[in-house]
């Protein structure tokens, strides 16, 4: 049994398993990661195509606009999948496990030096993956950004781009439509290079399909 | 005796009499019979009249039976020397009263003016008897030449211009025409004039003072008389979708209503220049109602469009484009539009326009003393609208089917870096003053705070988030690459260091 005191008291109540300990990726954070994998890779592409519509010419400006409008309501209502399943289970310790803020820092320091230098000499990372626990604490600074201000950021200018006339007195006290648009540029500019940067850490478990298994069947493999 | 002598003879009248009176109602009854055949016959000529042919020759009074008819001809001959018609009385007496001056003006006159020109003196009684003006006296309106004081080659009056005496004789129409004057007083035309414009329209321009007529005389299809100035522009309106339904008499669609003439959207006396904020949307929204909606069934963010796309720009798709950046008042949520006596403020456009509307149009707007104008807000912005380039090109709407509906038309960078970019303001006579800008103007980062309520999806790629997008993107993937590649020729090294 894990060491961990936040993984002692908690027992995994959410799906009864065969051994909670492995049980990494509950169904809930499953659908939800996947389904918001999919929603921002069309989104990034419709995006891209809306933006530099004369460079491409696989759709129509109305289909390109008219998809990434459908996808962005998808991926803000699977938001709430996410959001709901935190809010209401245990699990939101993977999140934050203890508040220690020197913990927490010599451990970021121990994965970046495992990431930078560890990896390549076939060292074991720092952080042993668990259902209370399962983020590094780079993991969770990251995630805790981009789900918390990120993301939403990106929902509420991009509802406002969807329909301008509705929002406006929200628009004009933000700054103009001018500011939204530019935000929500950035966002996907940093979303471009997250998307690629996530996808290959994805690859750097024990083999590199490790993560990616736990992420489709919930459990991590036994080693 | 007298009895008896008085009733013999009545044995002997009494037929005659009975013969007499028996004749006279047949001759009588001829009498009738032929005068009732005669009346058509005798009441065409009037019929070919052109009093005749107005709406009041076709009164029930034409139908009234034969018999009535020669009652009522009778009664009004009888009359006719006794009783004059009020309105033949008010003619007769203002002849009456014009007599004096029509004796010389019904001559083909002329007055030598100091433009070398002669100035025609003469009124054409008949035409001026039978307009609207028929009961009005000479002095009414040239009250300078009242009794003893009709000018002479004594006192020699001078007119420097029929034009200088058109607009100084303007004011003598307010007088009857209240409301009308009040709304020209209002009008592009009259602020034109008030510069000292020598085109701009008086009221003498379009109404002939000598013989006006009801604007329902106007024959609207000929263009004039707006044609007589804006010759171009009406020449565009009669080959687009309202001026050809209006020569084929409405037929495009048979629920349609009268296709507008100039005067339907400009107003025929309060003239506005339709390029004003949202004038020209909300004018077309008067008749074409249901435009949201029908736009709301396919076009994103169809309010949006709406208030920054004007009309003609998509559905005159021949015409040229420009997107004009205009100063807003972003407290009153209006166009800012200069007052009579502001200063100019050409300076601070120019310098807006010079730096392709992208410097911070409030700096600028302070710089150049441009705040401190009554009642102007601190707060401005720029905005965009994309409008065509010209009053002639909004008058080429075509019919529906050949608007533009292509998204791509409008959103896409290369087609928007070809458009023209202005900088304009409202002037306080209504009309637009442009200038031309640089047209990097959209796509500045500057252009994020400066014009800050336009954007065009698609349109206008800032060249920074570009380089931003390209880092990014070149990011994502050096990243993987280079950490994958530098952990292989560490493994490499190490194996190596192992043998």
């Amino acid at each position: 049994m894990s060491t961990n005191p936040a993984e002692q008291k908690r027992p995994d109540v959410w799906i009864k398993t065969k051994d909670s300990e492995l049980y990494i990726n509950p169904l809930p954070v499953r659908i939800w990661h996947w389904l918001n994998a999919l929603g921002f890779v069309a989104l990034i592409l419709t995006g891209t195509h809306i933006r530099y519509a004369d460079m491409f010419n696989v759709m129509s400006f109305e289909t390109a606009i008219k998809t990434h409008n459908w996808v962005a309501f998808a991926v803000i209502a699977n938001y709430f999948v996410w959001l709901g399943f935190y809010v209401f289970s245990d699990r939101i310790t993977v999140y934050h496990p203890e508040l220690n803020f020197r913990k927490f820092f010599d451990k970021a320091f121990k994965q970046i030096m495992y990431y930078s230098y560890g990896i390549f000499r076939g060292a074991k990372s720092p952080h042993k993956v668990l259902p209370y626990d399962k983020f590094n604490p780079m993991q969770s600074i990251t995630y805790q950004i981009v789900m918390l201000l990120v993301v939403p950021l990106q929902f509420i200018t991009g509802l406002m781009m969807w329909d301008v006339k509705r929002f406006e007195a929200p628009i004009a006290m933000l700054g103009g439509l001018n500011t939204i648009v530019t935000v929500h540029v950035l966002i996907y500019i940093f979303f471009v290079s997250f998307t690629l940067i996530h996808a290959y850490m994805g690859a750097l478990g024990n083999t590199p399909v490790t993560h990616f298994r736990e992420m489709f069947t919930g459990y991590e493999e036994e080693h | 005796m007298l009895v008896r002598s008085t009733s013999g003879g009545t044995s002997a009248v009494l037929p005659v009499l009975t013969v007499f009176i028996i004749c006279c109602m047949l001759f009588s009854g001829v009498l009738f019979a032929l005068q009732a055949e005669e009346t058509p016959v005798t009441e065409s000529p009037k019929a070919e009249s052109p009093k005749a042919e107005s709406p009041k020759a076709e009164s029930p009074k034409t139908e009234v039976p034969a018999a009535e008819a020669i009652a009522a001809e009778q009664s009004a001959v009888s009359t006719a020397e006794e009783v004059k018609d009020p309105a033949a009385l008010k003619l007769e007496e203002t002849l009456k009263k014009n007599s004096k001056c029509l004796r010389c003006h019904k001559r083909d006159k002329t007055k030598l003016l100091e433009d070398g020109k002669e100035m025609s003196l003469q009124v054409h009684q008949e035409d001026y008897l039978a307009s609207a003006h028929g009961e009005v006296s000479c002095v009414s309106c040239h009250r300078a030449i009242g009794k003893r004081k009709h000018p002479s080659k004594k006192t020699n009056i001078t007119i420097a211009s029929v034009r200088e005496y058109n607009v100084e004789m303007n004011d003598s129409c307010r007088k009857c025409h209240i409301q009308k004057f009040k709304q020209y007083k209002g009008s592009v035309h009259s602020a034109l004039v008030a510069q000292g414009s020598d085109k701009a329209p008086v009221c003498t321009s379009c109404h002939n003072p000598h013989a006006p007529v009801s604007m329902a005389q106007y024959q609207a299809e000929t263009g004039l008389p707006c044609k007589n100035c804006h010759e171009n522009i009406f020449n565009a309106y009669s080959t687009s979708v309202h001026g050809r339904a209006r020569i084929k008499g409405n037929t495009i669609r048979d629920s349609h209503i009268q296709a507008p003439i100039c005067s339907d959207c400009h107003h025929s006396h309060e003239v506005t220049a339709l390029a004003i904020g949202d004038v020209l949307r909300t004018t077309c929204i008067a008749c074409h109602e249901n435009v949201t909606l029908l736009h709301n069934q396919w076009l994103p963010n169809t309010g949006t469009h709406l208030d920054i796309v004007s009309c003609a720009v998509c559905h005159a798709p021949f015409a040229q484009h420009k997107f004009d950046l205009h100063l807003y008042d972003n407290v009153a949520k209006v166009p800012l539009a200069l007052k009579e006596g502001d200063a100019p403020i050409q300076e601070q456009l120019q310098a807006i326009a010079d730096e392709g509307g992208t410097g911070d149009p409030l700096e600028i707007w302070k710089a150049r003393g441009g705040l401190g104008q009554q009642g102007q807000s601190a707060d401005i912005s720029l905005r965009s609208r994309m409008e065509v380039m010209s009053g002639v090109a909004a008058h080429q709407i075509a019919s529906k089917s050949f608007a533009v509906r292509t998204c791509e038309s409008c959103h896409e960078p290369g087609w928007r870096q070809k458009q023209n970019v202005t900088v304009s303001i409202t002037q306080p006579d209504g009309r637009r003053q442009s200038f031309e800008a640089n047209r990097e103007a959209l796509s500045s980062v500057k252009a994020v705070e400066s014009i800050s309520d336009f954007y065009a999806l698609g349109g206008a790629p800032s060249k920074l988030l570009d380089i931003l997008l390209l880092l990014s993107l070149a990011a994502g993937i050096a990243v993987p690459v280079g950490h994958f590649t530098l952990g292989k020729m560490i493994k490499e090294y190490m194996a190596r260091g192992e043998k």
